[in-house]
Formats: C-alpha cells, structure tokens, sequence
C-alpha cells in the first residue's frame, strides 16, 4: 500500500535502522546502567509531543480539514491498540467496534516497553500519512538517541520496534480499505450557476475540497447519514425570508467587526479560525499562512486536559483516541451534508447581490456552506472529552499562541465548542442556522459515538 | 529651419567598419562599457519597510528609455527615467559617446517615482519634447505629477505641464502622443495602473466606473485652435478609466488601416487588453472581444507593427511565461479550468500567460502565433522591439526581461512565506517584509532576441548574441552611431543601463527622418522592390515605459535600390519616392503631396452567410472527471451526411445535434434553398450525442437508410446514451427507427464500404475513447452486412481513439481498404487481402511514424497522377506541445497508486528538457502519494522523465505523438506514402474536416477543448489550399469566417456553396465570388 516506490521505501528504513542499531550497540557497551528511560516512557508528556510533532508537520504539508482528520485518528487507534494489549484488563479492545477493524498482532515478547512500541507505531503509521517523512525521521532519531542514551537497551528497543512496526503495518492494512484513495479520482464538483449553489470564493477560487468525503468508511457510525440536520433555509433575496435575514446578519455582523477589529466578536472568530491555508495576496506577492485545521485544534485541546490533569500516557492515548474518532466521523458526517445541500457562501451572494467590496473577517473555505464543519466536529469533539475527562472541565486554551493569537478560558469542552459554532458567523464565513444546526448534528455524532465505543472497561 | 541644415535632403554614406567577430550570430550585439560610453545611469532600489515588492505591486517594474534627438543633430540622445533616483539624459556626441546634461537641460533634478516616459513635439515647434510618467498619492511616494519637458530649441528644456494641463497625479505608466481626431495636433492617451491586489476579480462590467487614480485618461490637444492645452476627454470617447485597469502596455497604431489611429492597452492580471478602434468622430469602440480568441493575461509590455510583411501592423504583447524547464516548474502557470471558467462567468474573456502575437487579419481582428513561432515564452518579459536588427528584410524581435525579485515562486508561497503571525500583528512589520522580500529567490537571466525566418519561424539568441544577465526593463531601438543598424538601450535594475551596440551581419539598409512639426505620428511608410513590400508606421511609445526613436528603418538586405517608396500621411496626402538608394538617411518632406484613398479592397473570396442550423452542446467538463485528460472529448459533434434522402435527384443534408438536440433533416429543394423537417423519430433520440453518421442502402430497397453514431464522453459505455441507431427510410426522407442490437460506446467515426464485394455494404466503426480511460484504446469494429438486414461483427480490435476512417482501394487492387487516423496513433491503414481478411500495412506503407492528434482523414488524387493519396488534418503547430520523432510527446497509462481509476501521464519536450504537461498540483490531486516525493516544488522541478515522477519502472502502456502537422500524404506506386506537410497558414490551427475539389484542399478547424495549460487552437477557422506544384500546395487564402468559429465539418452542397458546421455555434454557407 505504500504505492509508487515501495523499493525506495524500504531502502531508507532499512539505512535509519542499521544506523541505529550501531549507536546503540556502542553507547550500551559504553555506559553505566542508567534508568532515565523509564521515567521519559512513562510520562504522558512524551505521547503529547508525538501527537504534537505529528500535528506540526501537518501544518507544514498543508493538508485540508477532512484528510487532516484522517492523518490524526489512524496513529492514535494504533497507539491505542498497543495499549489495550499491554492493558487487557483496563482497555477493551475495538474488534467490533470499529467498522472493520481486526485486533492488532498480539503483544507477546516481554522485551516489548509498550509506551515505547506505540510511539514508533504512532510515528509510523503518521508517517505514511504525512508527505514530509524527514521531519518525522528527524525526530523519531533525536528521540531514540536520547532514550539509549537514557539508558534503554538494545534488545528492549528493538523489540519494542518490531512489534510497533507490526502494529502499525497492520492498522495501515485497515487504513487502505477507507476508500480513501479511491475518492481521489473521483469527479469534481462542477459549478452550478444559479444563486443558491455553492462556487468558489476569493481570492484563489479554489477547487471545492473532498465533494466525496462521504464515501469514506467511517469508524463508529453506521453511515455518513446516519445524523442528517435538518434542511437549510431555501436561498432566497427575498428580503423577508428567513434566509436574507440571516444573510444580512452575516453581512452587518461583519461590518460592525470591520469597524471594531478589537471587539470580542473579532478576537472569537480569529481564535477559532482554523485555516490551514491562508493566502494573502499584497502587493505583487502572494503569502500563504498555515495554521492547524479545526480537528488539529481540538487535538491540541486533549494535550490541555491531559496536563491539567496530570493523566497517565495510556489514558491519555485513550482521550486522543476518542476525540480523534469523533473528529473524523464529524467530518464524515459534516461533509456529507455539505455536499449534498451545496449552500451558497454568504460572501458570494453579498459581493453580489449587496457590496462588491465586503470582505469577511475570515477568508472563506473552499466548500459549500452548510452545515459548519467547525460547529459539528467541535461538539462532537467536546462531547468524546467530556466522556474522557468529564463535565465542567475548566481550562485556558493556549493552542494558538504559536500563531499570535492570544488565549482564551472555557468552563467546559462544551462551552468551548459553542463558542466555536459561533465564530464562523462572526467570522463572515457561516449563517446562523450552520451553526446551530452544526452543533445539534455534532452532539448527536459525538452522543453516538461515546454510547457505542466502549475503551475502558 | 536651419536646424535641419545639415541634414536636408543630404544621404549620408555610411562607411562599414569591418570588425567582424568569427562564428558570430546573425544577429549580434555587443555591449558597451558605461565607462567608455559615459552613460552611468543605474535605476539603483532600495526597498525600505513602507515601499517595496509587499506594499507597492509594481515595485520591480522598473524604468523606462526615451530617444530624443534634442538638438535635431541627427544623433539621438538619451533619456532613461528612474524610480528612487533621479532622470536623466545624456547628449550623444557621436561614436557612441555621451555626456550627462541633465542638470546643465533643467531635468531630472526631483525624486518622485518616475516610470514611463515618452516623445513628441507637442507644440509642433520643430523640437522634439519630453513626457515623463509618475507614480504618486500612494504610501510614502513623493507627491507629484507627470512632466511635460518642452524643449526649448538650446538643449534646455522647460518644465511646463501645469500651464497645459498635463500636470496628471495618477498612478501613471506612459503616455503616447498620436493625432486622434486628425486634426493636426498631438493627443495623449495617459495610461495608468490600479495599485490594489486583485484579491477579487469582481464582475467585468466595473470597468465602466472611473477611477480617479488607477484611471486611463485620453487628453485633447487644443493646440489647432490657437493654444497648446489639453483638455479631458475620456468619457466622452468612450475610454474605459476604471481601477480594473492595470494598464502596463500601450500602442497608438492604425490597426485596421482606415487612416484614423486606434489604441491597443495592454492590462495584467484578470483584466482584458483593450482595443480601441477610432471611429474617426472622436470616439472610440472596445473592439477586443471579437478581434481577439484570447490575449495575455498578465500582459506588460507591447509594440504593434508588421511582422511578417503583409502590410498590416501586428500587435506583440508580453506575459511572463519562463522558458528555463526548472523555472517553469517552480513557478504558477495557467488558470485551472475551473477558475478560468469562473473569470468568464465574470465577464472577462479567455487569457493564457504567455506572450501573445497576434497577427493582423485586415478584418479588424487577429490570429495569434506565438505558439508556431515558438515566441510564447521569454520569462517576466517588459519591453518588445519588433525591428530588422539584421538589415536582412525581415522583422525580428527584441525583448527585455528579469523580475529581481519572483514573487511567484511557489515554494516562496507555499513553504517560505509562512508568516509569523504574532510578529506581523505588531508594529514591526516593516522588518518583516523586508526579510520576506530577502528569501523571495532571484534569478538573473539575459534578454533575448528573435531573428525572423519567415514563415512565422524565428531563431532564439541569447548570451550568443551578445546579451548578458539583468533585470531589464524599458528598452529602445535606435542607430545611435548612425552606422545603418539599430542599437538597443535598456533600463536595468540596481546595474548600469545597457548600450547594445549592433555588430550583426552587413546589409543593406534605409533610415527616414520626418520634420516634427509636419506631425508625421501616425505616417504609413511603404517601400516597394520588386514585388516585396515592406511597411512601419511612425509612432514613438513602444515596448515599455519607453519610447524608441523617430526615424524610420528598413532593413533591405541586398537590395542597393528600391522601386519606390510611398509615404501616407495621416491626412491621407501620400508622397512618393521613386528609385530610392540603400544605405542613406534621408529627410521626407511633403512637398510632392497627391490625396490617397485608403478604401480597402475586399479580396475576400467567399460570401459567408448564415445556414439555418445551430448546434448545441451541453453542459459537460470532462475534466471534472478527468482531470489529467488533456482534450475534452465531450465537444466533437455535430454530424453531418449529405445524401438524397427522397429520391428527388437533389442532395439533402443530416445534421446530427449534440445531447439533447434532435437531429435534423434539411431537404434540398429546386432552388437551392434548404427545407428543415423534423421528424418526430429524431426527436424521442434527442438525448444522444451524435459523433459521425452515414447514409447507405441497409435493406437494399433503393434508398438510402442512416446509421448514426452515438457518442460522448459523460457515460460509461453500454447505455442508452451512447447507444448508436439505424434508421429505416421508406424512400421518402421518413425514418422508422431500426430495431437491432448497435454497439454502444463513445463512438469516433462510421464508414461504408462494400469491402467484400458482395453487393451490401458493409460498416466500419471506429471507436473514440473509453469514458474515465483517457488514452485507453477502446475496441473498434467491422460489421459485415449479412444481407438479411442484420450485421454481424466480422472484426474488432483496440486500434486506438478514433476519429475519422474511410474506405478507399489504396493499393489499387480492386479490394477497399481502410484507413483511420485518431489520438495517440497513427495514420493506420488496413489493406484488405481477400476472404474478409485485413493487415495492419501502416509500416509497409511508410506511416510509423505519424502518431498524431489527427482529427480527419480524406482519401483524393491530390497530385492528379491516379492514385490514392491521403490527406489527413492533425492539432497544427499552434501549441505549446511540440513534438517530433526525436521528442515525441510521451502518454504514460497505468493505475500508480492501485486504486482501479487509470492515470493518464503525459510528458513532453519543453524547450529541450522533457516535463510533465499535468502541474504538481494535479498531479497530487489524482495520485496524492507522489507528494511524499516532491513536497516542494523545487523536488518536483527534477522529475524529467515518468520513472523518476512515479517510481515505476515498467508502465502498462506508453503512447506517444511524433506529428502535430496537417499533412498529405502521396501515393508512390500503391506501395508506399510520402509525407508532405500542408504549407505553415494551414498548421495555424487544428484542421478538423477537409473537402478535397477539383485540385483545392478547402480546410476548417478551430478548437477550444484543450485544457487551459494548452490553451486552445484558434487563429484559423478555414481556408483553402490551391495551385498544388513541385509537390506542395502553394497558395493559402481564407475562407473569411468569423475569427472564433470552430469548424467541424464542410462539405460541398451546390457548384460555389460549401456548408460548414460548427461545434456549439451557428451554420454557415460559403459561396464563390464570381
């Protein structure tokens, strides 16, 4: 499955291993006994940074919000899987609960560290999905390098290698029968001229972005439809209608953030933006600013809770398991709706219909408007960390410091995901209903899921 | 005036100097040292935080070169124009030694942001004066205003645009004076650029708003009405003044030869070129639409004049294409389908980034070949000089080009420019940018020059030729050492201007000066000799932001006398020299003045009128589907049969509609007029596509039944859409559909022929492609007719995609053969050897290969020695694609990343290297694993070749195109054909049908299914070849349809009168003039 140049593939894994190999062998045979090791393994910490490097190069690859949910829930299952099996009486295995999932490769040899097998499987199978191997690699190195250094032996390393290594391989085996690859040559979505369809937005007018998502197999829900919401308004610029209302709500909502950049409005819908892929076009250059997608933000969110609450790596790897899974049925489910309603973007008909000049606070995404992607995976999200880490779970959200936005404090996930919704209409990218709607759809995907997988036993 | 005392009438005998360099070039030029020259004029930029490439787009546009002879002493001087330094202008003191006297002239003395600048003598004073563009109101530019030098007869000037009213403050480009209302003094067109990021392209009819700063402005000189004073009438002359105009490019040219001067404005970005065509009441009409198919979209610089010596100004505009394989790569290309789609949804007209030539019909519009003539790509190109640098008759190209710093870059884009955002909310911005613009790459590359070979062939030099590395900009022609050979000035950046001084080859030449106060702008100049003609007209904006000199140059290669030499002036008085001597300056004056009549002589050929029939394609983009298709296959229709239908001794006509049309029978009737008749049968197929039909007797009952093939590309085969259908006729044009089992695929091509001479006619289908398989060869078919009303399938095979097939004895042996030709394949001959038997005789027969984009093929005598030969209409040489034996364009078929949908790979040779023709970014939406391997587009720059892009060793298929011509192919002794390549106006286009009369090869074409990253085939929709002799054709005339047309079938219906039927687009009938 790993297509094209499997030759090549395995040349440069087999090179990093007999590097590895050989300073290990030399720094054992050089040093004293050291157990720092443990201490790093056991720390729920080093998962984090995984999850956290992993997110990192997906910024950096650019990958839209749907396919980035994809990258994010194929690691953690296989990290979850390790440590279900070195856990059988804590974790429940997900045989049966996953939509054709098979247990992974027993976890026999004792040599095996488990938190160490299920960050090479995390790294792995994140590596195949990723384009920038190297940035991985690179770190994957510095990492095991440190560990031996900190004392972890040969014999323990490279079983806990070859295990991860085998769980991975077989949690791509699964992967590869998500249709994924499949929808990629699928048809793109032809524009359709009349008003009430979606087209492409400015300034780049990009191709709509995965019109068959819904073809993909989801994890826990039965299908993409399984939570449909309920229909958009009928677009309409009839002024009394329920939709030009909501239409004029986007376009003096952004007028008014227009006029007061510094307003809360303003500060929600920038923290909350979540674009992987801005383009700014100034004077006669073009930028593009990468951030983390909507799902890469929740994910940023797990590491909050788990240092808040100080929690152990394996539970740990079960918070981003769950809220992963949540993320990627959301989207599943989102952009079924998306592409089936095909709702127009307020930015078109208000260029159009009302001020050519208008521009919303946010850049608009590259697909149709209805229901809002952010609202649905949001809830949904919130709702697999409440089950984790439970209700009223008061934290201050750091996740987009890195990219100059300040923070911002929640009583809870759910508050969290409520002002999300929201921010896509002070934003200028979403209708009210979208958001509303959005988030009814989430809590209903998220409910699912929380009610039908079951980890902890 | 004594100023021309020294010159009047007096011929200059130049003596050549032999310094001639071994195995130089034909055309050559050496630069001078600015020390030895004493021109040191640097445009030096300094970015700073609030004005660089971020803040301002035009940053890095550079300044221009102004020719002047200040002093009338017959040696031009030089002006260059600065950005953050001062202007300057140096006195040429002959030799090629110059002297800086701007401070000692009252010039250049402020710093404002200068840009264009341009001559002419405004006040008819015999003096050549100075206007000097300016860029203010914007940011932390200097406030200021254009500048109108008068020239004050003593080497000094006067700075005086306020007191004339030309003291504009706008975000200027150039000007160019010329005579709009021809009233014997000089307008200005005042071309302005809009400053903002085209963030949103916004609806096309904007343009009608103005805009006080970005706005192009049209200035009425009052000079004939006692005063030198200008007054604003742009409104009223219906110049567009809006800040949709990015106006980088500008030309006053008399385009369409009605003595009234016209404007051609070249925009960038979304915005379309305007041609403004005089109406000769001081208006103006936007004419572009329909005299262009497309422009450049980015266009910069532009001169307009005759390149290829018909006696009608050509128009050359500059884009930004690159030409090194890497750089192209790296860097953005063409619109998406879907976004291109989108801007003409907006109103904008189609535009392709890359340099336009657009060739001057006589009709008011254009056929553009840049593509044949391989001058569609010299990077960010800014000024072009179209002249005879050789002397050697023929016009060739001059072009200027570098961008210090490449925005465009994408790697920049997509992986350097990442900003840290919680800096950038800060103030510090400013430092920011500035390392921003530190990491945008630079690459330095020479200017280029093109020699003209005729035939739209031109011979690309570069350093060879004497040109070095730089970021040039504005750039003029001139004999600045008035030696009989044009030097070039360029205005670089951050490097001292450049002097080229021409040492090219020694021919014969002719220099014409004109006094400045008979206002000659706007003067047609003809030279005569022995039956060749060569033309220029007299203007002085030219390239960019420049102005190159006023002199008139022929380059007349050996000839040492012309027959004559005619001068039309802009009030149609003409002066006539006869017996004119090369190699000498010489002064026109006015005296032998007679009026001309400009009225054109039609030599059209045909009447062209409308037929009763339109054809309409739906709403289908293959590429939705197939995005690394490179054709659409959904838009071949219509059909068309000629044949009596009802037996009443006349020829009738099937046209076959395209989905959801119902085909239509057109009934001939005694007068030669067309009766439609719908018949009901058609209506309930409407919903096929129909590809190709044929009329034969099925049932042999005496008349003629039709068999109609069922195509497109939307549907896998075997539906009802693309099923094909028979239909029975009762001897009186009434149909009764025929209810037989008929293949069903995306049908190509039907031919009849009684193959096994059995007295029934038997089918061939030839089958086009196989829906979501590009490039796949789907099975073709011979159906024998069984006599009892039944086929049955004699053979099939996978003979490739198909288009066009007929039956024909090739090999003069009493049996019919067979010949198709289609995509990807050869021109295939199946020689039938009896018993129902065929051989693949494509080899023996000479055609290996002629793998193609054949679209038609004809079986004729067209050398009139009695045997078969073969005329076959293939893509033409209009396209980015070039191929040849030795680089044949490359079609890679497999499923790399084994998801069961094949991926079409095509590469092809790109200016030497081969490259993939689907960009990065296609080519990851379709196969995303490949992005492992290129993440940045300077990784993906290195896959040359389909191995290195996939991994893959062995490919499941690989086809290839070896031949892009239009060709006849002649039958040596039934054994073997020779290729013989329709003459050059023939390959300007795509032939798509040909109807072969009496010894004339009439021809129609056009095609606009071609992705955008080919852009369509255009710039010929018909013509007719004759006088075939000495083994070609030797005459090529048009068939005088409208410019946009896309042919697809023509057939003759009466003695003078042709049909041609178009694809999406009205029917026409073309009758001989007597």
């Amino acid at each position: 499955m790993l297509i094209l140049s499997p030759k090549r593939i395995k040349m440069k894994i087999k090179a990093f291993f007999s590097i590895l190999t050989l300073t290990a062998l030399v720094l054992f045979s050089s040093c004293e006994e050291k157990t720092e090791y443990k201490d790093h393994l056991n720390d729920a910490a080093l998962f984090r940074e995984v999850e956290q490097k992993l997110s990192d190069v997906i910024v950096y690859d650019i990958f839209s919000p749907p396919i980035a949910s994809r990258v994010h829930v194929y690691p953690s299952i296989a990290a979850y899987a390790i440590m279900q099996q070195a856990h059988p009486d804590k974790y429940q295995s997900l045989q049966g609960q996953l939509t054709d999932y098979t247990d992974v490769p027993a976890l026999e040899d004792r040599k095996v560290i488990p938190n160490l097998a299920a960050v090479h499987a995390f790294l792995t199978v994140g590596k195949a999905l990723i384009f920038s191997e190297e940035k991985i690699e690179d770190y994957q190195q510095q990492l095991y390098d440190q560990l031996q250094d900190e004392g972890l032996s040969s014999l323990e390393f490279k079983a806990s290698i070859k295990y991860g290594e085998a769980v991975a391989e077989h949690i791509l085996n699964w992967a590869d029968g998500d249709f994924y690859k499949q929808t990629r040559t699928f048809p793109k979505y032809t524009i359709q001229e009349e008003d009430r369809y979606w087209k492409p937005t400015p300034p780049d007018y990009m191709e709509g972005i995965e019109p068959h998502w819904n073809k993909i197999r989801p994890m826990v829900l039965k299908s993409a439809d399984q939570f449909p919401p309920v229909d958009p308004y009928p677009v309409t610029m009839d002024k009394d209608s329920p939709f030009y209302k909501e239409l004029i709500e986007v376009y003096e909502t952004g007028n008014m953030i227009a006029e007061n950049k510094d307003s809360e409005e303003a500060q929600i819908a920038s923290f909350w933006d979540c674009n992987p892929y801005v383009s700014h076009h100034k004077g006669h250059a073009m930028f593009a600013t990468k951030k983390i997608t909507p799902g890469g933000h929740w994910i940023g969110i797990v590491k909050i809770a788990s240092e808040l609450k100080n929690d152990s790596f394996d539970h740990t790897v079960n918070a981003y398991m769950m809220t992963s899974i949540a993320l990627f049925d959301g989207f599943i489910s989102c952009w079924d709706t998306k592409w089936n309603t095909l709702v127009v973007r307020p930015e078109t008909l208000i260029n159009q219909y009302i001020d050519e000049e208008w521009l919303p606070h946010l850049q608009t995404p590259p697909f149709p408007e209805y229901t809002s992607g952010h609202s649905v995976i949001s809830r949904a999200a919130a709702i697999a960390l409440t089950a984790v880490y439970g209700d009223n779970f008061e934290f201050l959200d750091t996740t987009e410091r890195v990219y100059g936005l300040g923070d911002r404090s929640f009583k809870s996930f759910i508050d969290a995901s409520n002002e999300a919704a929201m921010s896509r209409l002070y934003g200028g990218i979403h209708y009210r209903r979208a958001c509303e709607e959005g988030v009814k759809q989430g809590e209903a995907v998220g409910t699912y899921i929380v009610k039908n997988l079951m980890t902890l036993k | 005036m004594k100023h021309y005392s020294l010159l009047s009438l007096v011929a200059l005998l130049i003596l050549s100097c032999e310094t001639k360099t071994t195995e130089q070039t034909p055309i050559h030029f050496n630069s001078l040292d600015p020390k030895a020259t004493g021109v040191d004029f640097v445009n030096t930029l300094t970015p700073t935080g609030d004005m660089n490439i971020i803040e301002y787009l035009y940053y890095f546009n550079g300044g221009g070169v102004g020719i002047i002879d200040i002093d009338n002493d017959g040696f031009d001087d030089l002006f260059f124009t600065g950005n953050q330094t001062p202007d300057k202008l140096y006195r040429n003191l002959g030799n090629m030694k110059f002297e800086d006297i701007s401070t000692a002239a009252g010039i250049g003395t402020e710093d404002s942001w200068s840009t264009g600048v341009t001559v002419a003598d405004i006040n008819n004073d015999g003096y050549q004066d100075l206007y000097v563009s300016k860029v203010s109101n914007y940011k932390s530019l200097e406030e200021a205003h254009h500048m109108l030098y008068i020239n004050n007869g003593d080497r000094t000037f006067s700075e005086r645009s306020s007191e004339v009213g030309l003291d504009i403050s706008r975000f200027g480009t150039q000007a160019s004076f010329f005579d709009y209302d021809n009233d014997g003094d000089l307008d200005v067109y005042l071309l302005n650029h809009s400053i903002h990021t085209p963030r949103n392209y916004g609806r096309s009819d904007q343009r009608s708003q103005t805009d006080e700063l970005a706005g192009d402005l049209l200035l009425e000189n009052k000079l004939n009405e006692g005063s030198l004073h200008f007054v604003d009438v742009t409104q009223a002359a219906g110049i567009y003044s809006s800040s949709l105009g990015y106006g980088l490019g500008l030309s006053t040219t008399d385009l369409n030869m009605d003595g009234h001067i016209d404007i051609y404005v070249g925009n960038d970005f979304h915005e379309n070129d305007y041609i403004y065509l005089n109406q000769g009441d001081k208006t103006f009409k936007e004419v572009s639409n329909s005299a262009l198919s497309h422009s450049s979209r980015f266009t910069m610089g532009l001169d307009a004049a005759d390149i290829n010596n018909d006696g009608l100004t050509d128009v050359f505009s500059l884009d930004m294409m690159p030409y090194d394989p890497d750089i192209f790569l790296k860097s953005g290309g063409e619109d998406s389908d879907k976004v291109s789609q989108i801007k003409e949804s907006f109103g904008y007209h189609p535009q392709f980034a890359r340099n336009h030539v657009q060739i001057n019909n006589g009709n008011e519009t254009f056929k553009e070949v840049a593509m044949v003539s391989n001058l569609h790509a010299t990077d960010w190109s800014w000024s072009v000089l179209i002249q005879d640098y050789d002397n050697d008759g023929m016009s060739d190209v001059f072009i200027s080009n570098g961008i210090y710093k490449r925005p465009n870059d994408l790697d920049f884009i997509n992986y350097e420019s990442d900003v840290d955002l919680s800096k950038f909310n800060e103030e510090d911005q400013d430092e920011l940018e500035l390392e921003f613009i530190k990491v945008m790459p630079s690459i330095k590359i020479p200017n280029v020059v093109f020699k003209n070979n005729g035939d739209y062939q031109f011979d690309r030099f570069t350093t060879e030729a004497g040109l070095s590395d730089s970021y040039s900009n504005g750039a003029a022609y001139s004999d600045l050492d008035n030696d009989g050979d044009l030097d070039i000035v360029v205005n670089n950046i951050n490097e001292p201007a450049t002097i080229l001084e021409n040492n090219s080859v020694k021919n014969n030449f002719l220099s014409l000066q004109f006094d400045s106060k008979l206002n000659p702008f706007g003067a047609k100049v003809y030279a005569y000799n022995n039956g060749s003609q060569w033309y220029r007209e007299l203007t002085a904006t030219r390239g960019f932001e420049s102005a190159s000199t006023q002199k008139i140059h022929f380059g007349l290669g050996s000839i040492q006398e012309l027959d004559s030499l005619k001068v039309i002036w802009l009030d149609q008085k003409t002066t006539v020299l006869s017996n004119v001597k090369a190699n000498q300056q010489l002064l026109i004056d006015r005296k032998s003045n007679s009026t001309s009549n400009l009225t054109k002589s039609s030599n059209e050929l045909f009447t062209v009128a409308p037929f009763d029939f339109v054809h309409r394609e739906n709403d289908f983009n293959d590429y939705d589907k197939e995005p690394l298709m490179p054709e659409r296959l959904s838009i071949e229709g219509p059909a068309l049969e000629r044949a009596d239908f009802n037996g009443d001794g006349l020829d009738d006509l099937f046209i076959g509609g395209g989905k959801y049309q119902a085909s239509e029978l057109f009934l001939q009737q005694k007068d030669g007029t067309y009766l439609p008749k719908k018949l009901k049968v058609f209506e309930l197929d409407a919903i096929h596509e129909d590809e190709d039909a044929e009329a034969f007797d099925f049932d042999k009952d005496g008349d003629l039944d039709l068999y109609v093939v069922s195509g497109g590309n939307e549907y896998v085969e075997g539906v009802l859409h693309t099923t094909d259908r028979m239909y029975i006729n009762n001897g009186k044009a009434e149909f009764i559909k025929y209810p037989a089992a008929l293949p069903s695929y995306n049908g190509g091509s039907i031919a009849a022929g009684d193959y096994d001479g059995d007295g029934y006619e038997d089918l061939f289908l030839g089958t086009r492609s196989m829906p979501g398989g590009y490039g796949l060869s789907p099975n073709s078919y011979i159906l024998k007719n069984t006599q009892k009303a039944n086929f049955e399938m004699a053979a099939h095979a996978r003979l490739g995609m198909i288009t066009d097939s007929e039956w024909a004895d090739l090999n003069n042996d009493g049996l019919l053969d067979l010949v198709f030709v289609g995509d990807w394949m050869p021109v295939t001959i199946l020689i039938n050897i009896g018993d129902g038997k065929f051989d693949n005789q494509t080899e023996e027969f000479g055609l290996n290969d002629t793998q193609g984009m054949w679209n038609c093929v004809k079986v004729a005598d067209v050398d009139q020695n009695g045997t078969m030969d073969i005329i076959a209409g293939n893509a033409g040489l209009n396209l980015k694609w070039k191929a040849s034996k030795e680089h044949p364009i490359q079609l890679y078929l497999d499923d790399y990343d084994e998801n069961t949908f094949l991926d079409p790979i095509i590469f092809y040779n790109f200016f030497g290297e081969n490259v993939p023709f689907a960009s990065k970014d296609k080519l990851i939406s379709q196969i995303p694993a490949l992005k492992k391997y290129f993440v940045r587009y300077s990784d993906f720059a290195k896959a040359k070749d389909i191995h290195t892009l996939t991994g893959k060793d062995s490919i499941m298929q690989t086809k290839s195109i070896k031949e892009l011509r239009s060709m006849v192919f002649l039958n040596e002794n039934n054994t073997k054909y020779n290729a013989v390549p329709l003459p050059i106006e023939a390959q300007l286009s795509t032939i798509e049908d040909v109807y072969f009369d009496n010894g004339d090869l009439y021809y129609v074409g056009n095609y606009s299914g071609y992705v955008t990253e080919l852009g369509p085939s255009k710039s010929n929709a018909g013509g007719v070849l004759s006088h075939f002799k000495n083994g070609n054709f030797t005459q090529n005339r048009s068939l005088g349809l409208p410019a946009n047309l896309e042919g697809r079938k023509i057939d003759k219906i009466s003695d003078k009168t042709f049909i041609i039927l178009t694809n999406n687009d009205s029917a026409y009938t073309i009758t001989k003039k007597n």
